[in-house]
Order: structure tokens, then C-alpha cells, then sequence
């Protein structure tokens, strides 16, 4: 496989085809990560985000 | 084990560039839509532990079973509702409010989830927020209700919606308004723009209501008259014919991934701003011209864009550190300086073909300038996030192929009259930056100025440490650097100025604008033997800039700051020092 055609995998779990419930259900996964990961980046950057014409 | 979103790298390479075509938006909007589903997973959890259940956390119960419902019968139609900005935005404050302590917005997914229901005719029955006697469904619009109660049932057969005992809709009237749809009785619909171009079709919601995308610094615009959006309606369609008749690489990804506009209060003549929670709303005041709303959305799109692809793939560690943005005058954190840099590369395209289209002179040589100024930004802030340590391998990856497509310019390079004025206002930028807010180390700066008072040469001697603060010193130079811009923003009007049109301007800047530079140099000169002053160094610095015949000396455009507190620190004992001698000194 060349270079161009690989895939950078995200930090984002593909959630789409899940039905809500099956989202209760996974517990301490990949999801809990992400989530956890998501606060501590609302931690970092500030509560709440605000416009760019203030951030960039 | 769940898979995760993937980005393949010749699209990651393509966002890298500055560009990412309709189909690599469309993965990141896809992105988006899971990461809605995990704050809303996220919310779900909080709204569970709230013990006994509120009416809230009852109506976001409800909600979350409708939306199952409906995703089991029509997928797509709750997947359009999730991706929203507004939804995004609202999951968004739910988690900071949590993290905050304050009670989420628990309600606001029954309404989102009635509105899911609606379009495939799904039956339902649910009671939503009230407020102000309206029911905000998001993305549709207001059903107005009245009277003084925070809650009222929804309920539908999927034909006919009902709210409360008294109201009745058909649900196919339930829709955004086009301006060609005939006004519906308790219905309100948000203002919908439709922009056609050259067969060619982009959709945005004009949103006043959502109080969930009233999140930027300028207040966003509660109401807008019926004259209001057809101002809108028309700007939004001679931008769009301008985008696809000569920006066709920003066309179609900008339809793809703007779906809202978010009206604001204005400041200026054009402020405009996007926020990482609102994937895909640009927050904006009424643009003055088809132009500067083209070039808007082509600004704030590149954020949107950076948005979607750092909340796939981290480029930034968290760093305490800051550094000099050419479109700012204060010292901005790492991601903002990726943030920005990555705007103006979509900015800097955008006038590198305006400038090739502009029949006017005076707007040719406007739109030469900008397209310089940006592309020297570029350089310097990809350098200096490249050296800054604050980035990973991938946004190392991400800002080198950023940098070389900065320096290979699409085009032929500006007439050198552009590239003057630009390469001046860059100039000012930098050192009025740097005389703001570099800090130096006072007993260091000392030894250095009894060096050179004593006639030691500079030989090897270390520079003293250097450190940022903000507004170290004032710098009084905002009316020339005002005029200098003007130069390249409004050259006609830079032309017609007079002398009394420059109140408050010192004799050495009116010199120097007024195309004297040799006369502006020896009163730059004049005024730093009378008192140590920051803008006059700066003036200093670009007299000598200007006149062919004498290079501007290393320390002046480098150690401004240094050269400033020698000179200050010999003023202080009762030396003037010559500023050209001093900057000699250090060559």
C-alpha cells in the first residue's frame, strides 16, 4: 500500500451505524476514552471555547 | 472493540495545503456526527445520575428514546439533525456546564428529537421547553405558542402537529423559510438562504433564535426584519456567484460544510468568527460588500476545516508558551497561531486570484498587497511554530506542508509597488510587536550599555534573555500604522490625505508619509536625542527602510527592543547615544 492511501486513524470512535442504546452499553471502551479525552481538552483550552477572533 | 473515524493521508496531505475538496468535508463532517453521538452519550450519563429525574432530565429521557425510534425507521433523518452546529454546540455547553457545576440544557434534545421526527412523519408525543412563549424547534424554526408556561406537549400523527389544546399544523408546513413560502399561522420559520450560481447551490440557515449559537464575542442577532434578510439573501447571493465564478476551490467544500450562518451585532464594518463547538456555522455581521463576505467565509471555513480535522487528529501538546501573530498586536498561545495561519492560506489564495480579476487599478494593487502581506505571515509563523516545539510528529507533518505551499505561490509575484507596501506594514507589525511586549533582562541590558559606552567592541558578548509580557511598553504609533495599512487597504483615499487630515501625527511620521523619508530619518533622530521613545525607534527603523541607498541595519529589524533599552538605560545616565551609531554597534 503506498503512502497516500493509508489511513490516519482518528481519535473519534465511528459511532454512526450504533443504535443509542448499544452506546449505553459500552461501558469503559474506546467511547469513555474519548469522552474523557473531550473534557480534558475542555479543561485545557478554556469553558466555553469562544470566537476566534479571540483565540487565533 | 469499536473502530475509529480514519482520514487517509492524501486527504489529510490536501487539508495540510490549505484546500480539501467536497469529499474530505465530508469525512470530517461524518466525524462530526459521532463525536455528537459521544457527547451525547456523555449527556445521557449526567442526565441519569440526576436523582429523582426533573422535568428536564424526563423530556431528555424522552427525547433520546424518540430519537432512537426514529433512527430505526429513518437513519439519515436523525443523523441530519445530530450533525447540526446548533446540536453540536448545545452537547457542547452540556459537558462544560458539567464540568462548570451548572445544570445542562437537558430539554433542548426533545425538541431536537421532535424535529427528527417530523420530516419522516413519525408519530410522537413529548413535552418541550418554552421560552418567551415560543418552542424552538433547531433547524426549523418557532412554533409560537404563548402564554406563560415553561413546558408544553408535542404531540404528532405524523401528519398534523399539535402543541398544547389549542394548536394545530400540518407537519409539512413545519419547514425553514425560503421567502417564496406563504406565512403559516404560530409557525416561524428560520430564514433560509438558497444562493444559486452557475447551476451550482448553497444552503445556509440564517439563526437568531438558538441561544446554544449565541457563543462568540459579539452578541448574535435576536431578531432581523423581513428587509434584513433580503439584505442577507442578496449579499449571500452575489458572494456565492463571485466563490463559484472565481474561487471554485472554495465553492463547493464551503457549501458542503457551512449550513448556518449565525448573524452577529456588529463592531466594525466586518466582524466574523467561528467556534470549534459549531461545526459548520460561521458567526458573522453583515459584510459590506460581495467581496469581503466571500472572503469571509473562505476565512472562517479554513477554521472550520482545522476544527473538524484536530478533533480527529491532536496536531498541538499543550503548551503555556506564546509567540508574534502578524494579524495581531498582543502574543497569541500555539493553536491559535495554527488557527490563524492556516486562515490566511485560504485568505492568501483567495487574493492571489482577486488580484489577477480586478479591473481597477487601485483595487489590483488592494488585492496584490493582501496577498503579499499573507504570504509573508505565512512564513514567519510556520517557521516559528516548526522551531516552537509545541507541535506533534503529524502537526509537524501538517505546518511543513503548510510552509511549502506558502512559498511556492500559485502565481507570478506582485509588482514590486505591492510588495513594498506589504513588506512595510509586516515590518511595522513586527516591531511595534516586538517593542510591546519583549522583555529583556535590565542588569544584562546594562553591561551591554557600558560596553559601548566605554568604546568596547561587541565581539561575543551573549544578548541579554529575552521574555514576553504583554504591554511591556506603550508604544504610541496607532495613527501612522493606521495610515501606513491604508496605503494598501484604501490607496485612493491614502492618495487625497492632506496634512489636516492627519491630526495628532508627529512631524517625523508625516515626513515619512508624506514620501520624505531622508528628512523623516534625521527627525526620527531629532526625537530619540530629546527622550528615549518606542514608536520613534519603530519610525527609525522604517524611514531607513524606505530609502534605497542605506540597508536597513540587522539589530534595528532583530533587537529592536535591545536597541531601545541600551538607549534608554545611557538616556538614564545623562548619554545620548546616536541610534544609528548604537545600531551600528551590533553589526
Amino acid at each position: 500500500m503506498s503512502l497516500q492511501k493509508q489511513e490516519l486513524n482518528s481519535v473519534i470512535p465511528d459511532l454512526r451505524d450504533l443504535s443509542l442504546e448499544q452506546l449505553a452499553e459500552l461501558g469503559d471502551s474506546a467511547l469513555a476514552n474519548s469522552i474523557a479525552l473531550y473534557r480534558q481538552r475542555l479543561t485545557e483550552t478554556g469553558v466555553p471555547l469562544n470566537s476566534f477572533s479571540a483565540r487565533i | 472493540m469499536i473502530a475509529t473515524h480514519s482520514l487517509p493521508v492524501d486527504a489529510f496531505m490536501e487539508l495540510a495545503s490549505g484546500a480539501g475538496d467536497s469529499v474530505v468535508v465530508r469525512q470530517l463532517r461524518e466525524a462530526q456526527l459521532s463525536k455528537h453521538l459521544m457527547l451525547l452519550r456523555a449527556v445521557a450519563e449526567a442526565a441519569d445520575s440526576v436523582q429523582p429525574p426533573s422535568r428536564s432530565t424526563a423530556a431528555f429521557r424522552a427525547g433520546y428514546r424518540l430519537l432512537e425510534e426514529v433512527r430505526s425507521a429513518d437513519p439519515a433523518a436523525v443523523a441530519r439533525q445530530l450533525t447540526l452546529p446548533q446540536v453540536g454546540s448545545w452537547a457542547h455547553d452540556c459537558l462544560a456546564g458539567l464540568v462548570r457545576g451548572t445544570v445542562p440544557d437537558f430539554g433542548y434534545l426533545a425538541a431536537a428529537a421532535a424535529v427528527a421526527a417530523i420530516s419522516p412523519g413519525i408519530g410522537f408525543e413529548i413535552d418541550v421547553p418554552v421560552t418567551d412563549g415560543r418552542v424552538l424547534l433547531p433547524g426549523l424554526g418557532c412554533l409560537e405558542v404563548g402564554g406563560q408556561a415553561d413546558w408544553i406537549t408535542l404531540s404528532s400523527d405524523g401528519k398534523r402537529l399539535h402543541a398544547g389544546e389549542h394548536i394545530a399544523l400540518e407537519c409539512a408546513a413545519l419547514v425553514p423559510d425560503d421567502g417564496a413560502t406563504p406565512p403559516v399561522p404560530n409557525w416561524r420559520g428560520t430564514p433560509l438562504v438558497r444562493s444559486v450560481a452557475d447551476g451550482q447551490t448553497w444552503e445556509v440557515l440564517l439563526e437568531t433564535a438558538d441561544k446554544h449559537l449565541d457563543r462568540y464575542e459579539l452578541p448574535m442577532l435576536t431578531t432581523m426584519t423581513a428587509a434584513e434578510v433580503t439584505t442577507w439573501r442578496d449579499r449571500f447571493q452575489s458572494a456565492w456567484e463571485l466563490l463559484v465564478r472565481q474561487h471554485d476551490w472554495a465553492a463547493g467544500p464551503i457549501a458542503e460544510g457551512v449550513t448556518v450562518i449565525v448573524p452577529l451585532t456588529p463592531r466594525s464594518d466586518l466582524d466574523s468568527a467561528t467556534s470549534p463547538a459549531a461545526f459548520g456555522a460561521v458567526a458573522t455581521s453583515l459584510p459590506p460588500s460581495a467581496v469581503r463576505m466571500a472572503e469571509a467565509m473562505v476565512h472562517e471555513f479554513q477554521h472550520i476545516k482545522l476544527c473538524g480535522l484536530m478533533d480527529m487528529l491532536p496536531l498541538v501538546e499543550p503548551s503555556a508558551d506564546r509567540g508574534y501573530a502578524p494579524w495581531r498586536d498582543d502574543p497569541r498561545p500555539m493553536e491559535g497561531m495554527l488557527q490563524g495561519v492556516y486562515a490566511f492560506t485560504g485568505v492568501m489564495r483567495f487574493w492571489d486570484v482577486q488580484r489577477h480579476r480586478e479591473a481597477d487599478p487601485d483595487a489590483i494593487l488592494r488585492a496584490s498587497v493582501l496577498y503579499e502581506r499573507w504570504r509573508l505571515a505565512i512564513e514567519t509563523v510556520t517557521g516559528a511554530l516548526l522551531a516552537s516545539g509545541c507541535l506533534n510528529p503529524l502537526g509537524t507533518r501538517f505546518v511543513a506542508e503548510l510552509k511549502e505551499r506558502g512559498r511556492c505561490p500559485r502565481s507570478a509575484a506582485v509588482p514590486e509597488e505591492a510588495a513594498e507596501i506589504a513588506r512595510e506594514i509586516a515590518l511595522d507589525n513586527e516591531l511595534t510587536w516586538q517593542l510591546s511586549h519583549r522583555t529583556l533582562d535590565a542588569s544584562e541590558v546594562a553591561a551591554l550599555a557600558d560596553a559601548y559606552r566605554g568604546g568596547e567592541p561587541l565581539g561575543r558578548r551573549a544578548l541579554p534573555r529575552a521574555g514576553l509580557e504583554d504591554d511591556i511598553r506603550k508604544v504610541d504609533s496607532i495613527a501612522r500604522s493606521r495610515l501606513l495599512n491604508m496605503r494598501g487597504q484604501e490607496p485612493r483615499r491614502y492618495r487625497r490625505l492632506s496634512a489636516s487630515d492627519l491630526p495628532g501625527l508627529h512631524a517625523a511620521d508625516a515626513l515619512l508619509l508624506g514620501g520624505n523619508p531622508g528628512a523623516a530619518l534625521s527627525a526620527y533622530r531629532e526625537e530619540l536625542a530629546a527622550r528615549p521613545d518606542p514608536a520613534a525607534w519603530i519610525g527609525l527603523a522604517l524611514a531607513i527602510n524606505r530609502l534605497p541607498s542605506m540597508p536597513l541595519p540587522s539589530a534595528c529589524a532583530r533587537h529592536l527592543p535591545l536597541l531601545f533599552e541600551i538607549h534608554a538605560c545611557l538616556a538614564g545616565q545623562g548619554i545620548h547615544a546616536d541610534p544609528l551609531d548604537l545600531a551600528d554597534w551590533f553589526e
